[in-house]
């Protein structure tokens, strides 16, 4: 792009305390000179960077941002700057998809002792920034005109198609209520709708059939549901998955649940084509026997494959599209399982993180943050795509996050017990090509 | 357009730390016109705001007879009151009322008055007993019993001593047990506890009583036992409010928008709401 | 004697209506299976038929999910108010269903109780509403049991009616549908006959008095468990109301703001003291039901409710006040014999 006559770029730098904030210090007392276009927030550490803050930068009209901190090895926490790290390593990944251009993000290392390297560093971001031009292209910039949002989504009834296991599944839940074993089952109804039964010639509201879309482990979480006493809870292989995060996040005691594993051969949802997970794998007891083979990695994230041979520009046009529909109801929050805080960040109002408006700028903070906090721990339910009344395609977010945690850590949420968090933890080798 | 949501603009002539964490502020209105067609009933309630923070919503804790200034008070618990807590003399604020329904001063007269209070509740009261204070000759007997927790959480503590210096009323101020200081002149013991030993003639009387819950509901057993009808017995409801104008539905309590039909209500009323507030 | 009016007529006239600087909205298939209220560009895309009803609902239109209500800055001690004055040019929403249009007159209610909510008040000036009455329907409508029905003319100043053929009869109600059809139509001598609705799911009476005897009755608890506390009922429903106040801005000066709010967020009624008088979702979906099925009747003489089926069809838990309502019917009957 041709260099935009008499144009300075505002940089936004988010900075440690203890490394980089120094060497911008140790730059200024050797009169090193660098363009002041940056200004530079201090943080304590780059640990503390929660991905919102980069977000607001770009809102508020940055057409740069920095992020930089101490060496690894060096950080003054410890260890600080390697969670940091992958949490950039995925981060990025979700603003590619986003379609953010990412030559306008930047990761470095610098410490106290490199004031020339934040000269450079600076110089060379300027000027790049310089000749890309302003960023007007995200669409949750302030300055952009809100549109009006559209709305909702549309479900088509179509007659169910019961499954062989039903029997079974209320055979099972009537044994566990009448010895007493659980105190509620929490199934599917004939609708696919939840159902809470707790009596033993109730269960034949419970249903098996490809309409049981819903993952029922999120009312795991509600405190009415606790309230009833040890369930017994009916899981397909993908919602058992959000149980294997939960246990592992320490949200659910695994003793305190009976787990009724459902072998299913699809509830026709996209998902499903690719699913590797037909047969529960940690259940109490697996009701049906179904045949699944492995699925490639290209095979499961094609979806994902498809939309990113869209440009940057592209991208972020269909996301602006997209989020221009969503309402805030956060309905997406509310059903998925792994969404558990007692008082969300969205929630927050001292300060307020996330503008509560369904602008685009509201709605784009919300979505990054919603998908953000949920990588490397989303299971690929497609609760929060189904659940969103005004049909956003939320999948392909949590897809492309899905995507990277598999690529860099070989990690899939919830599919091995054992399995280390990616984010509990950090590894010396983390790639960082795109830290300079 | 008119523009009901719109407020206006007052200027904080004077703030007063009352207690660790509540203040009392007096403003008066930026433009004139504003100031002039301004009036309130003692009772209603305005919508302040902390440009850039919110709003939130104080009882208009002045008399009605003030013209030239309205005051409130907060206690510093949230966004809005953290805001309102860093402001100085001179700085705009904005004010938007007065909203809700009033005491019924009118109704009142020639009754004798019993004021009971807790706390932070002694506000939304205050601006009653200046109201009667200032028509003294309407009004009979007036008492008021006025408690918080320690000696330091006590609100307009230096009127409660000009209010005792008016003819026919008796102020009675009370700290919970362990609340006083050794200099405490005062009563010891709860609210409730000491109203009840204070033997108010109940014959002829209207109460008014604020406070926290627990307060409410020691209080309230001990004015029935004293004869005093339910439909003589006033609270004013503290509710989240957003709209204050009957719009948002925020207030929605049962069947009453507490920011139209309160939110002052007789013990009568508030028996036949649900407990949705 | 009636006035008809071709499919293709009429989407020359919304062309007409764009080309006259109206703002037209309607029905248009936004994915494969999401037909959605939008602003449209031309009169080629909107739907006719082939849908049941959107997902969203008309009220956005005078009462938008997101609106200034001023701007404020910031100088020195002093701040400065500015009106958040946007020009309404006229607008037109076709192809509205009946039950969205008949929200707006019960709208109308709230927002000019005691004192006139403007910003409500001249986008409904501003709005003609062209409804397309119903030739069929599924198992979440219940327009019937609230009063309503497939061809309701209940807040729509013209209504169409699908005469097949793609052919419609237009039924002037108002001046303003006078206004928007006029000589657009020609003279027939067709009638279009009106499709049954569902068959009735409740009596709204008996609803209306369960509700008060029933305030804290179990029955909250045992049919809403399901909720997961989300506002997707609320922002699709063509009569939910609810709004926050924000102010959003910099050291500089923002704008006040009104926004969607729901009953179902647990910090709706959330005082900044810590205190919930709403702490469980039974207790926020019972608000949900007496608000509609009472106390806004009782203040207002309309039920809060056009029986659109929204609620239900975009819940993620398939619950909906439909569910509540005919458990409701089914309860009030056992517990007169308890």
């Amino acid at each position: 792009m041709a260099e935009t006559e008499g144009f300075e770029p505002k940089i936004v730098a988010f900075v440690c305390n203890w490394c980089t904030y120094l060497g911008a210090d140790l730059a200024g007392t050797n009169r090193l000179e660098y363009p002041p276009n940056v200004r530079i927030i201090r943080l304590p550490c780059t640990g503390r960077i929660d991905f919102n803050l980069p977000i607001k930068a770009f809102e508020t009209g940055a057409d740069a941002v920095l992020v930089s901190g101490c060496h690894p090895g060096d950080c003054h926490y410890t260890s600080g700057n390697f969670h940091a790290r992958r949490r950039w390593m995925l981060f990025r990944e979700l603003l590619s998809t986003l379609g953010f251009d990412m030559d306008r993000i930047h990761f470095t290392w610098i410490s106290a002792a490199e004031g020339r390297k934040w000269q450079q560093v600076i110089t060379d971001i300027t000027e790049r920034t310089k000749q890309l031009g302003p960023y007007t292209l995200y669409a949750g910039n302030d300055g952009k005109a809100d549109a009006a949002a559209r709305s909702a989504a549309a479900s088509r009834p179509v007659p169910p198609r019961t499954f062989e296991g039903q029997d079974a599944l209320r055979a099972s839940a009537r044994r566990l209520l009448e010895a007493g074993i659980v105190k509620v089952v929490i199934g599917h109804g004939e609708r696919g709708a939840p159902v809470f039964v707790t009596r033993p010639d109730e269960t034949h509201q419970l249903a098996w059939n490809d309409r049981c879309q819903a993952n029922l482990t999120t009312y795991l979480k509600r405190k009415e549901i606790r309230a009833l006493g040890k369930p017994a809870i009916v899981v397909k292989g993908c919602d058992e998955r959000a149980l294997v995060v939960l246990e592992k996040e320490s949200q659910v005691e695994r003793e305190h649940v009976h787990v009724i594993g459902m072998a299913c051969e699809g509830v026709g949802a996209a998902r499903c084509t690719t699913c590797d997970v037909r047969t529960p794998r940690y259940a109490d007891e697996v009701i049906g026997q179904v045949a699944g083979g492995a699925v490639s990695p290209d095979q499961r994230f094609q979806a994902l494959a498809e939309f990113l041979r869209k440009s940057p520009a592209e991208r972020m046009a269909y996301w602006a599209g997209e989020l221009e529909r969503c309402v805030k109801c956060y309905a997406c929050r509310q059903v998925c399982p792994l969404c558990y805080c007692e008082r969300c960040i969205a929630d927050k109002n001292r300060p307020t993180v996330i503008d509560t408006s369904p602008t685009l700028k509201g709605n784009f903070a919300w979505q990054i943050t919603r998908a953000f906090h949920l990588a490397a721990r989303c299971v690929g339910c497609d609760e929060c795509t189904r659940a969103c009344p005004a049909g956003i395609d939320l999948r392909l977010l949590n897809l492309s996050l899905a995507r990277a945690a598999e690529d860099q850590f070989g990690y899939r949420a919830g599919i091995d017990r054992e399995a280390e968090l990616p984010f509990g933890s950090f590894s010396l080798e983390d790639k960082e090509t795109f830290i300079r | 357009m008119e523009n009901i949501y719109r407020p206006d603009l007052i200027e904080v002539v004077g703030i007063r730390q009352e207690t660790p964490d509540v203040k009392s502020v007096r403003a008066r209105f930026v433009e004139a016109a504003s100031a002039a067609r301004f009036s309130f009933q003692v009772g209603q309630f305005g919508i302040f705001s902390a440009f850039g923070q919110g709003e939130s919503t104080f009882n208009i804790c002045s008399s009605s007879n003030w013209k030239d200034r309205i005051e409130f008070c907060f206690r510093r618990v949230g966004k809005v009151t953290e805001a309102l807590w860093q402001i100085d003399e001179g700085d705009v604020i904005g004010f938007r009322g007065p909203y809700g329904n009033s005491y019924p001063m009118k109704a009142w007269e020639g009754r004798n008055l019993i004021f009971l209070g807790g706390g932070i509740a002694m506000p939304p009261i205050r601006c009653a007993i200046w109201y009667a204070l200032e028509n003294r000759e309407r009004y009979g007997d007036i008492t008021i019993v006025y408690g918080a927790r320690t000696v330091a959480d006590l609100v307009f503590v230096d009127e409660l001593d000009q209010w005792a210096t008016y003819d026919r009323v008796r102020v009675i101020r009370c700290v919970d047990p362990g609340g006083e200081t050794p200099d405490w002149k005062g009563e010891i013991g709860f609210v409730p506890t000491v109203f009840d030993r204070a033997n108010v003639p109940a014959e002829n009387a209207v109460a008014l009583v604020i406070g926290p819950p627990v307060m409410i509901k020691f209080t309230l057993p001990i004015l029935d036992r004293m004869g005093l009808a339910p439909g003589d017995v006033y609270t004013s409801l503290e509710n989240r409010m957003k709209c204050g104008l009957g719009k948002c539905g925020r207030c929605n309590a049962g069947p009453v928008y507490v920011c139209k039909e309160g939110p002052v209500f007789t013990l009568e009323q508030l028996k036949a709401l649900p407990l949705d507030y | 004697m009636s006035d008809l009016i071709s499919g293709a007529a009429l989407r020359r006239l919304v062309d007409e209506w764009i080309g006259q600087g109206k703002r037209v909205a309607g029905p248009v298939l936004v994915k494969p299976d999401l037909p959605s209220y939008v602003y449209l560009a031309g009169g080629d895309r909107f739907l006719l038929d082939g849908f049941v009803r959107p997902v969203n609902s008309i009220k956005e239109f005078v009462f938008p999910r997101h609106e200034p209500i001023c701007a404020y800055r910031f100088e020195g001690k002093q701040v400065r108010i500015a009106d958040a004055d946007a020009q309404i040019g006229d607008q037109i929403v076709i192809a509205a269903r009946p039950c969205d249009a008949a929200a707006l007159p019960i709208l109308d209610h709230v927002f000019n109780w005691d004192c006139a909510d403007e910003f409500y008040n001249r986008r409904r000036r501003a709005t003609t509403v062209v409804t397309l009455a119903c030739s069929t329907h599924d198992e979440a409508c219940f327009c019937t049991s609230v009063g309503l029905g497939p061809a309701a003319t209940r807040g729509s100043d013209a209504m169409l009616l699908d005469l097949g053929g793609g052919e419609y009869e237009v039924r002037v109600l108002t001046e303003k549908g006078r206004d928007a059809f006029a000589g657009k139509t020609i003279t027939s001598d067709r009638i279009a006959s009106e499709a049954p609705g569902p068959g009735k799911r409740f009596e709204a009476a008996r609803v209306r008095r369960y509700v008060g005897e029933h305030f804290d009755g179990p029955i909250w608890a045992r049919t809403t468990l399901a909720c997961l506390g989300c506002g997707a009922c609320a922002y699709s429903c063509p009569t939910c109301h609810c709004f926050d106040i924000v102010d959003e801005g910099n050291l500089n000066g923002g704008a006040r703001v009104k926004n969607w709010d729901s009953c179902q967020f647990v910090t709706f009624t959330l005082h900044a003291s810590g205190h919930n008088p709403r702490s469980a979702q039974p207790q926020r979906q019972r608000q949900r039901i007496f608000h509609k099925f009472r106390v806004y009747p009782d203040k207002f003489g309309d039920l809060l409710c056009t029986g659109c089926g929204s609620c239900g069809r975009n819940c993620a838990a398939g619950l909906g006040v439909l569910n509540v309502l005919e458990a409701i019917e089914r309860d009030d009957g056992e517990h007169l014999q308890a």
